[in-house]
Order: structure tokens, then sequence, then C-alpha cells
């Protein structure tokens, strides 16, 4: 309920410490950056929360437009945290699922929910062909292995995540690591569902995959995507998860310590790396994809401006992904923001450890006019080249 | 939408394009409040649209179409205000400025910047260092502009090296859409070949902004003093138990003219800066920091090269221990903060407004001996109105900031007022509490500040009202500019004299 975030909302300060990241003094929130008004911004946001606590503003698809195009990086509360002490974006949420509960969702991200109700997934794909992107690749369906493998839907269904989660993969049979996937039994996580406020179906979802990871005994899942290990990690204990939970990188990380991965050369010699909010704002790993990309022989990591904590997001959390509310706009667009960041470092590659990161920076190069100048690859890529 | 708004958003669509500019109550609400609008005792309209210019030419095609409509406009530059001054009080334009955002220039040989309205201090700070430059302390945060919230209202503190002043020249959109530049700007050659003079023909027109909030124009354009970075930057921390005797230690050290800065503030007010917010609410965690924290706090910002630094701390030394002061310790969290904070732009600054938000600050400029008599005054004054902490829900003690200006020829006195904003009853004794202590601040101190309140405009004296109405008319005859707010200097102030 919203009314009980009303201190929150209340003691908001109106001070736009939201907007910037410190002490790099640079902009920090994805949808603010792309539209403009401060009502894209977490400080307009709260005064919209506000306003419809005390019945001045009534919800509508325009508002919903101007909440729903948060990303959820956490970002602006990454900012007003150490400042003021307050939690925007728990309000934002919140205005989110008070949103969800009076019908006024964008109708991208109702589709969204309708798929993923419906399908088990947003790409509208049957469910068994939940295991296809692994066919030839000598993967095998859980049968008790140490990890379950769980890719998710880019994983899935997208073309560029089903390469992402091939490479992962290669890399897990090459450290003979014991591991299987759910194929046409997998399902939605969830994470985004949450984080837009669908509750009722998050829950569902929730109970579901938790009723086949018993099923099957599951006792350690490792994630392709920092969104699932985000709610694997959080949100499922609470629901009466028993799994412990793992994102590739930090499976991978232990493996090259390990000695059971040894790099070797890599062609990408300058990389930039991109953290996804899920891995680093929201479960403060920072460090786990780094230590990989550091362990290949001749690659030269360089950071952007706006890293770790204060990484600039590539638009494509809250279900925006799929979504694409923050889609367009010109040199505006999130993704391409952080494209020409990573670009402006000398780097050659942008680097990243999530598939959704991957999908929505993956078209900003050429919109950019840098093709074939700065190329997005996932870290799993990058060490299965290496290997 | 009635059929003149439906005319006037398609001319701004021909200007600015129609993804800056909205109409819809989600994006203007935004604009309808800050931190102050609490305590106000009217309500705000929604305004008709909100624009975001990009360019000095959009801002003047928009201020032409508000002459030809007759519409109020309300401009803002990065869009952080505590004090109600940007607020739309009668609805019509609000002209966002944070797109306008690029520093055009940062020049080593004048030290200085020229910069357009929506960058922030931030942003400034950061460029400038590269150029071994940074900007001058201000009190503000880091996420506030200059233009806005230096120029327009003057929030900054001063010492003997950097006077008020550090605009140089600037360029604005006047009200009726002409566009002037001051200074040495104001030449047809000194815009390209010296734009680095403030102080060029006849009266000081810079400085006819400062302190305007708008209502003479909309800058567009900012030359900005900047500082050299100095080889060794140092803050020198004191500690006193009573105020008189640390003003008078300031004022000593001050006329040594060697400063970078001073500023003194009471242990409430470092105990904000020194305590996060979640701390602040743990009662027993702020009663320990609250015990390792002065009664009052000197701090002085020196700079130079090492010699010089050595020296001037020693000299420091030898104005302030006979006077009663003595090194302050803090632990290295708490004296990290402060430096932070003391270095101006400063994301801690904002924790002196946290964790409730309700701020209201009465600010008042006098000499440096009224001081202490002023502090009594508005201590006695929360006092008698049984002002209570937010916090601890003991008596409320005023956060308190002493700043000189000139060699201490005054010193700039402010008192912050916290309160729970949820608490409605709180909110109204602190609104009448306010009311009092800025009368008893004019009346009985004649204390100013640029930024005037309901009390200093009652005893302005006609002629000065004429002169500063006469302006405002001169180049606002349509009166488009900021028309109903507070600080309005036309039929407000007028009224308030003829009144008084």
């Amino acid at each position: 309920m919203l009314a009980e975030f009303r201190e929150n909302i209340y003691h908001c300060l109106k001070c736009g410490a939201c907007r910037i990241a410190y002490p790099e003094y640079t902009p920090i929130c994805p949808s603010g950056e792309r539209f403009g008004f401060d009502s894209y911004y977490a400080i307009g946001r709260m005064e919209i929360a506000r306003a419809v606590l005390e019945g001045r503003l009534e919800p509508g698809e325009k508002m919903a437009h101007r909440v729903f195009t948060c990303t959820s990086c956490g970002a602006c509360e990454e900012q007003c945290r150490p400042a003021v002490g307050n939690r925007p974006l728990k309000v934002i949420e919140e205005l989110k699922a008070d949103l969800v509960e009076k019908g006024f969702v964008p109708a991208n991200l109702r589709n969204f929910l309708k798929n993923v109700h419906l399908y088990g997934n947003p790409y509208q794909a049957p469910r068994e062909k939940g295991g296809e992107w692994a066919l030839g690749s000598g993967v095998k369906e859980y049968r008790g292995e140490e990890y379950l493998l769980y890719v998710g839907s880019e994983g899935s269904f997208d073309p560029r995540g089903q390469k992402i989660a091939l490479a992962l993969a290669g890399i897990l049979q090459k450290a003979g690591v014991s591991f299987g996937i759910l194929g046409s039994r997998e399902n939605c996580d969830g994470n985004e569902v949450n984080r837009i406020g669908e509750r009722g179906l998050f829950e569902a979802l929730a109970e579901e995959n938790i009723r086949i990871f018993k099923e099957l005994g599951v006792k350690k899942v490792v994630t392709l995507s920092p969104h699932a290990y985000n709610t694997f990690k959080n949100d499922y204990p609470g629901l009466g998860a028993d799994f412990g939970v793992v994102h590739y990188t930090q499976l991978i990380r232990e493996l090259i310590a390990g000695g059971k991965l040894v790099p070797k050369k890599s062609p990408a010699a300058r990389v930039t790396f991109h953290d996804p909010c899920f891995l680093g704002r929201h479960n403060q790993d920072y460090q786990s994809a780094r230590e990989v990309l550091g362990a290949v022989p001749g690659l030269e990591l360089v950071e952007m401006e706006r890293t770790r904590r204060n990484s600039f997001c590539c638009s494509g959390g809250g279900g925006n992904c799929y979504a694409d509310l923050l889609g367009g706009g010109g040199d505006r667009n999130p993704a391409r923001i952080r494209v020409r960041e990573a670009y402006g470092t000398g780097a050659r590659v942008l680097a990243t450890a999530c598939p959704a990161c991957a999908v929505m920076l993956g078209d900003a190069p050429a919109a950019e006019g840098l093709e074939g100048l700065i190329e997005i690859r996932d870290v799993a890529e990058i060490l299965l080249e290496a290997l | 939408m009635t059929a003149q708004a439906a005319d006037l958003y398609k001319e701004l669509v021909d200007i600015l394009g129609e993804e800056n500019i909205s109409s819809e109550q989600a994006d203007l609400i935004p604009y309808m409040k800050d931190s102050y609008t609490a305590l106000m005792r009217k309500a705000i309209p929604f305004p008709d649209f909100v624009v975001m210019p990009g360019s000095t030419g959009e801002v003047q095609g928009i201020i032409r179409l508000a002459n030809k409509y007759r519409i109020p406009v309300y401009p803002r530059s990065f869009g952080v205000n505590i004090a109600g001054s940007a607020v739309p009080y009668a609805g019509g334009l609000v002209l966002d400025l944070k797109r306008m955002n690029r520093i055009l220039e940062i020049n080593e040989d004048t030290m200085t910047a020229f910069i357009e309205p929506g960058v922030s201090w931030g942003q400034l700070r950061k460029e400038a260092r590269k150029k071994r430059l940074d900007i001058i302390p201000i009190g503000g945060p880091y996420d506030t502009s200059p233009v806005g919230n230096f120029l327009l209202t003057n929030i900054t503190p001063y010492s003997t090296r950097y006077p008020a002043d550090r605009a140089v020249t600037l360029e604005a959109v006047l009200p009726n859409g002409e566009i002037i530049r001051t200074g040495s700007q104001a030449t047809r050659t000194g815009a390209e070949l010296n734009p680095y003079f403030r102080y060029a023909y006849g009266p000081d027109i810079t400085g006819l902004f400062r302190g305007s909030l708008g209502n003479y124009g909309i800058i567009t354009r900012l030359m900005i003093r900047l500082r050299p970075l100095a080889e060794v930057e140092k803050n020198v921390y004191y500690a006193f138990d009573s105020l008189e005797p640390a003003v008078e230690a300031m004022k000593s050290v001050e006329r040594l003219e060697i400063t970078r800065y001073s500023m003194l503030s009471n242990r409430h007010l470092s105990l904000r800066i020194a305590a996060h917010p979640d701390e602040l609410r743990d009662a027993a965690r702020r009663d320990a920091i609250m015990a390792g924290l002065p009664e009052y706090q000197l701090v002085v910002g020196l700079g130079g090269k090492s010699r010089q630094v050595e020296l001037y701390e020693e000299m420091v030394a030898e104005e302030i221990i006979p006077r009663g002061g003595r090194e302050a310790g803090f632990d290295d969290a708490t004296r990290a903060v402060m430096d932070e904070m003391t270095e101006g732009a400063s994301q801690k600054v904002l924790r002196m407004f946290a964790p409730y938000a309700g701020f209201a600050a009465v600010i008042g400029c006098v000499p440096a001996a009224r001081a202490k008599d002023l502090n009594a005054a508005i201590r006695e004054t929360v006092k008698k109105y049984g002002l209570k902490d937010a916090l601890s829900g003991q008596p409320l003690e005023p956060e308190l900031i002493v700043i000189p200006y000139d060699r201490c020829s005054t010193v700039y006195v402010e008192h912050e007022i916290l309160y729970d904003p949820l608490d409605s009853e709180g909110v109204q004794l602190v609104n009448n509490c306010l009311r009092e202590c800025y009368a008893r601040l004019v009346m009985n101190y004649g204390a100013v500040h640029t930024m005037p309140n309901r009390s200093l405009l009652r005893v302005v004296l006609p002629s000065y009202a004429e002169l500063l109405t006469g302006i405002k008319k001169m180049v606002d005859p349509n009166g488009i500019m900021m028309p109903g707010g507070p600080y309005t200097l036309e039929e407000q102030l007028k009224a308030e004299v003829q009144g008084g």
C-alpha cells in the first residue's frame, strides 16, 4: 500500500540528489535523461506519489508512462540513502503496484505480463521449446546434477541471449561442472513482474518455480541473468525456497581460482565493463565479473566514469527490456549514452554479464555510428573465447 | 485546453518540438512544490505548460510568446530550490532550463568558466579541476546551480580571499524578449574578444541580477570566477564553548587576510552533518555522536605552498587560542565529512535538512558584534513557540551558521529550524515562529539579506522600492516574470510600502 510509504514520500527533500551520481557529478537516472521532465526522475515520481496519496492526481495512462519508465535500476536510492536516508525506489515500486491494481499499465508492459502469464515467458514461445537453445551442445536436462543452470527467458528464447547461454554452458562443460537445465519446464523467474508490481503473478510464478525445484531436488542454482539471481536470492526465500543461488560470474571466478579454468590470451584487448544493476547495486557484487575479465591474459580492463555503484543503467530493467518504453529518443537514449561513454574510454569491447543488458545495448553502436568500432559482448563469451 | 492555450501550444511546438513541452498534470505537479511550500499559506495552481528550451534562441522565442499571450513565466535552472522561489505562483509557463547544461569554456588565463544555467556546481567543479582550477566553495550541495542557487539567491560562504561577487559577466533574455550582455560583454567587440571583466561602462549591471530571482530576465550564460587549486589545501578546526569568543576569533583570523574561507557553526549543525540520517533516528547513537562534538566549531580553510600553509596555520592558532579556542578533534570519518562539507558542492550538506525534510531558514546579515544578540533573540523566539526537535522530542535548538563577509565587517547569520512536515500543528507553529523571528531580526537589528522577507519588505524605503519596480516595469512591461511570488519586486513591494 502506497500509504505505508507516507513518511518516505513526505520526507523527500526535493533536493534532486537522485538525479546525479556523486562524486562523479554525472547524470544517473536513465528515464530522466531520456525524457527530461522532473516527472521522469525520482524527485518527480515522489511528488506524483504524494499527489496520488492526497487525491490531487488521478491515475491514468500518461501518469503510468512516467512511473513505469523507471527501470528499477536503484541509482536514485544509491544517491539518496547516504545523503538523506530516504528510499525513493521503494516508493516508486509501490506506486507501480498501486497503478497495476487500478489497471493503469502501459500497453507494452501489459503484453509482457500477459505473455508471462500465458506462456511462462515474455516471448510468446511455447514452453516445450524452452530447451531448444541447447540442442546439439551436449547440455542435458536436470537430473540431480550439482547445479541447475537457470538461463531465463532471454537465454531460452532471445537469439542474443541464446548465444550467451551457449557460451556459459560451454565454459561449465570445459570446467567439468555437473549441471543440467530445466528446458521445457523452465518458467519466468518473475523478477521483472515483481518490480513492475504485479505481485499476484509474481507469487504464482515463484511458487511454481519453487515447487519444480523441490520436486527435482535442486540444491544449487547458477543463473545466467542477474535479474533471476536477484529474485532467487532476495525474494524467493520468503516464499519457502531452500536452494542456494549464485550468478554465473561468481561460480566462474571460483572455477578460475581453483584452477578448473585457465584462460589464455584473448583477442579482446581493451575492455570496459558495464555493471548490471541487479548484480551490482541491488546485490553489491562489483567484483566477480571484473576478476573473471582480469584473469584473461592480455585483456586490459578500463573503467567508465560511471561505474560500480554509480553505473548508468542500460534501461532494460523493470520490464523495459521487453516493453522498450525508453526506446527512441535519439542521442538521449540511455543505451546510446552508455555506449558513447564506453567508447570514450578507448575500449573496443563493452562487456556486461547480463543478457538483458546485452540486448538493450546491442543496437546502440550502430545508432551511434560506431558499428565495427565497439562491440557488445558478455563476459561468458569473452572467457569462452580465451579458454 | 482553451483555444488560446492550444494556439500557444502550437507555437511552442514550432520552437521546441513536442518532446520538450508538456501540459500533462503528472509532468506539471513536480514543479509545484519544493521543501518550503509546506510553510506557505497559498495554494500553487497548476501551470499551463512546462517547457525545456535548449538554447538562448529558444528561450527568446518562448519569452516573446509569453508576452504575446500575456502568460506568466517561472524559470528554474537546475531545478533544486528550498525557498519557494521557483514555483509557479500564477500558473503559466515553467521554464525548465536543465537541458542548457553546457560548459562553454574554462579559461585558465582568466580563471573563469562560461556556463549555461543548467550546469550544476558538481559538473563545473569536475571540469574545472581538470585544469587545476576549482569552484570557489559554496554552502549549497553539488546538485544545485551557479546561476539559480548562487547568482539569483545568494547562498555561499565568503572569505577574505574570495569576495561575494563571483559573477563576472552574463547574457540574459530580458522579459521583453531582448537579449542583454553585461560587463565587458556589453559591447559588440567585447562579447567576442573580452567577456572577462565585470565593471564596464556605467553602473554594475551584472550586480543588478544578483538576488533578482528571475524578475529581470533569464540568465542564459554566465561567466563565473574560479580559483586556482593550491599546492596544499587544508582545513583547520577549532572548538569553542560559547559563541561570542568564537565570532571574535573568526573576525581576527579573517583580518589576517589569508583564509580561503571560514565558517562557524554550532553542534546541532555539526551533528546533522556528521551523522547519517539512520544514526540520527537512533537516540543512543545520536547522543554518542553529539557528545563528541564541540558546542561551537570554527573551520578555517587555508591554501598555498606548503611553507605558506604551515605559517598560516601557526598564525591562525595565534589568533584563536588566546580567545578560548582549542583544536577540535574528530575521528577520520567525521573529519572527512566535515572537509567535504566545507569545500562546498557537497553531498553531505544535504544532511542538514534530513531526515524530516521540513526546513526553514532565518537569515540576516549584521555586524559581527551583533551575532551573539541575534542568536539569543532567535533562540528565545523558538523557545517561546515551544518548537520541538522532531528527532528527540526535546526543545528545538536551531542549527547555526555564521559566515564572514568582507574581512568579517559583516557576518551572515543563518538559523535553521527543522521540523517534520507530517506534523501539521508543528508546521503552523514553525510558520508563526518564523514570522516573529524575521520581525525581530529586521526591526531590532536592521538585518538584511538579498532574499527579502515580508518584514523586510514592510520597511523598505519608498524611493528604493520605486527604483526597483521602475526597472522591473522597464524590462518587463507586461509583468510576465515571476508574478505573485514571495519576492516579487513590483505590486507586492509597492503595496507593502504603502501599507507600512
